[in-house]
């Protein structure tokens, strides 16, 4: 069978799938809302990551659990654009691990301060309940959870109950945005409409020698829309916009440049 | 008699040591129960209690239906009780403890007490003892003499609580718990277990309880409920909301999520066969008009802590607010989401000259010690390692000299840092700082300890 023929079969098999799971329904365009991220990983989401929708973050490494997070509260500062609240939930032992959200670096990177909720609970299961109330409620823009370890508490049921309780807090302006943050990436499987691997990645320094800004690697490993893939972009934090990243040393700096010394940038 | 004398005449006595703690907490949990009878229960230690039943009496059809009522139930659960209506707290602890238990009928408080000893006036054994040689025993005794010289001889208190007795010195009664601005009950003939029915209890509750307020101009902000166990145990459980709440459906839901989060904390056992709901703090709440143009989300908003709240307590949600000092740990306080917002809440301008963020994405609970190697003592780590894994650092911004607030108590305790932003080979970007300046605050080099302070993106 060629592939125009193949066409209308495919059509019919996915309005038979959109009727048993209508997560898998057709998007309509102009009516879904969307946080688009750069261009090429966009194309590939169909114009950016769908609100209404579960989705998964996980460090490559323990060492890039910040960029993960880091990731994360970019995407929220792009969904909060109008004066909606974000909720990160997270457990004691998370913020005895990896470090609680700290306000004033929070507020630089991009995140209004004032549009902050956190929530600390004692248990992983607490923290999956309050992201279901609060993907739910329609003032929140974005809820980030955080999942210490590979996360066992969010299997496959609770994730697709995440990803219902997400399509629930649909309204007109942004809402209804799950961003779930497992500390330790998991080989289960999970009901979140993309999967993402996060790693830090080395930054282009500015000309002074100085640390360039935030890049991250991204490997999207699951994708429902679309082929996954793999970019390095970067954060503009006073833009509050990701960028292409400029490949790095392209061409390395000069080495024996007498006028400076590498380390002089203070405060 | 002593306990050998005792156990000479029956060997087998069984002795057991006398715990007042645990009478005063059995005390307590009668006190809970009687709560079904009035909410103003007061303890009368080491063995009574005292219920203020004004108004209430009519509740159970009169005063001698409630007093039969009362002590029935508690003769049921195995108790021996005396209970005394009265005028006053004295003639009733009177003549429940020294005469004919039972009610004293109105304007003959006078004449049921005056032939009582006059042990029942709640005077202390030496007075008593005292009046005695003088040949007085009876209350009347009292009455008929002159009150000087028995101020004179015994004090105030004697004639203090002669009065009270007769009703000429007024005698509140404490009530242990905060009396409610306002609530609503209901009693079941057959106890209720499950908890569906609690909860549809209590939004049934809160529809009489609503208008209450309504008619106040008032909402609540701190709500309990008690249940009343068939066996006497009463559980109480309370929610605060972060505004004025008066929505039955809400007040309900609130309550199913207390109620889902304390799980086996109330047993209902037999059931329960009486629910109380109590507003026991209200606010001021002004009717709002609600928009045509959308839903409100700062209802909504509010609504969604109050149940978070419910859930994990309403401390835990917290919103971050910028605090005026400069030292890292301390710029920002979480403070409960509901309490209101503060209104200088803004950030100190940070000066910003890097294409980086200038404070971390996260901060450690405490700052952590690592093992840094520098090339030179003020200099920036060339590498250092953070829970065992070793981190080469590729390039460092730096130092931001951040000194402990002079202006405090522990002045020259605490040593300044000096923060460096570092990326590492792979990209991770940290926040580490060593402590002390070296020539000033510390003397040797080799004693210079760096902490890892935070995360950025």
């Amino acid at each position: 069978m060629d592939h125009a023929a193949a066409q209308p079969t495919l059509n019919q098999l996915r309005q038979t799938l959109a009727g048993i799971d209508p997560s898998h329904a057709p998007r309509l365009a102009g009516v879904e809302r969307l946080v688009d991220i750069a261009a090429p990983v966009d194309a590939v989401l169909g114009g950016g990551l769908a609100c209404g929708a579960l989705h998964e973050f996980a460090p490559s490494a323990p060492v890039h659990l910040a960029a993960t997070s880091g990731f994360a509260t970019a995407l929220a500062a792009r969904a909060s654009g109008d004066r909606k609240q974000i909720l990160w939930i997270l457990t004691d032992y998370a913020a005895g691990e990896g470090g609680g959200p700290y306000g004033p670096g929070l507020d630089l990177f991009g995140m209004a301060l004032e549009r902050l909720l956190i929530l600390r609970v004692a248990k992983p299961v607490d923290v999956l309940w309050a992201m279901e109330e609060a993907l739910r409620c329609r003032a929140v823009a974005c809820v980030i959870a955080e999942l210490t370890s590979d996360g066992s508490a969010a299997d496959l049921t609770a994730t697709r109950r995440l990803a219902l309780a997400a399509r629930e807090g649909v309204s007109a302006q942004i809402s209804g945005f799950g961003l779930l943050v497992r500390h330790k990436a998991t080989v289960m499987p999970s009901a979140a409409s993309t999967r993402w691997e996060i790693a830090a990645a080395p930054s282009r320094p500015d000309v002074y020698g100085g640390l360039g800004r935030v890049r991250f690697d991204l490997s999207l490993h699951k994708n429902r829309r679309g082929p996954s893939g793999r970019w390095i972009i970067e954060w503009d934090h006073h833009e509050r916009a990701f960028q292409q990243a400029v490949p790095v040393a392209v061409a390395s700096p000069a080495f024996n440049r007498p006028d400076r010394a590498p380390w002089v940038r203070a405060g | 008699m002593g306990i050998a004398d005792a156990r000479a005449m029956y060997p087998s006595l069984p002795v057991v040591d006398a715990d007042p703690e645990a009478d005063l907490r059995f005390l307590e949990t009668v006190a809970d129960w009687c709560d079904r009878y009035t909410p103003l229960v007061g303890l009368d230690a080491p063995d009574g209690l005292l219920l203020d039943v004004t108004g209430c009496a009519h509740l159970f059809g009169g005063e001698a239906a409630l007093l039969r009522d009362l002590v029935a139930r508690l003769v049921q659960q195995g108790l021996r009780a005396r209970a005394a209506v009265a005028d006053t707290v004295g003639a009733a602890w009177a003549v429940a403890r020294y005469g004919k238990a039972g009610i004293v009928p109105r304007g003959e408080t006078g004449a049921s007490i005056l032939s009582l000893p006059i042990a029942a006036l709640r005077v202390d054994t030496e007075t008593v003892a005292g009046l005695k040689t003088a040949g007085l025993t009876c209350i009347a005794d009292l009455t008929e003499r002159p009150r000087a010289p028995f101020a004179a001889r015994f004090g105030k208190t004697l004639l203090l609580r002669l009065d009270q007795a007769l009703g000429q010195a007024d005698e509140p009664i404490m009530p242990r718990m905060p009396v409610p601005a306002a609530m609503a009950e209901q009693r079941f003939p057959e106890p209720i277990a499950r908890e569906a029915d609690v909860i549809g209890t209590v939004e049934h509750l809160g529809h009489q309880l609503v208008p209450v307020l309504e008619r106040r101009g008032e909402g609540g902000r701190l709500f309990q409920i008690a249940l009343f166990r068939a066996d006497g145990a009463v559980h109480r459980l309370e929610i605060g909301t972060g505004s004025p709440l008066r929505d039955p459906a809400r007040i309900g839901k609130l309550f199913k999520e207390r109620l889902a989060v304390l799980g086996d904390v109330c047993d209902p056992g037999f059931g329960y066969d009486m629910v109380r709901l109590s507003a026991l703090v209200t606010e001021r709440m002004d009717p709002a008009q609600t928009g045509l143009a959308g839903p409100d989300h700062a209802e909504e908003l509010a609504h969604l802590i109050d149940r978070l709240g419910a859930r994990f307590g309403l401390i835990r949600v917290t919103r971050p607010v910028p605090q005026d000092t400069h030292i890292p740990e301390f710029a920002v306080l979480n403070v409960p989401a509901h309490a209101p917002r503060p209104a200088s809440a803004a950030l100190p301008p940070v000066a910003q000259d890097t294409l980086s963020t200038v404070r971390p994405l996260r901060l450690l609970v405490r700052p952590e010690p690592v093992d840094a190697v520098a090339q030179v003592p003020d200099g920036p780590p060339v590498r250092f390692s953070w829970r065992q894994v070793m981190h080469q650092v590729a390039r460092a911004e730096g130092p931001e000299r951040i000194a402990m607030e002079w202006w405090r108590d522990d002045r020259g305790k605490k040593l300044t840092r000096d923060y460096f932003r570092v990326e590492s080979d792979v990209g991770a970007r940290m926040w580490v700082y060593r402590e002390g300046l070296y020539d000033r605050e510390i003397e040797r080099p080799e004693v210079l300890r760096w902490y890892l302070h935070g995360l950025f993106a």
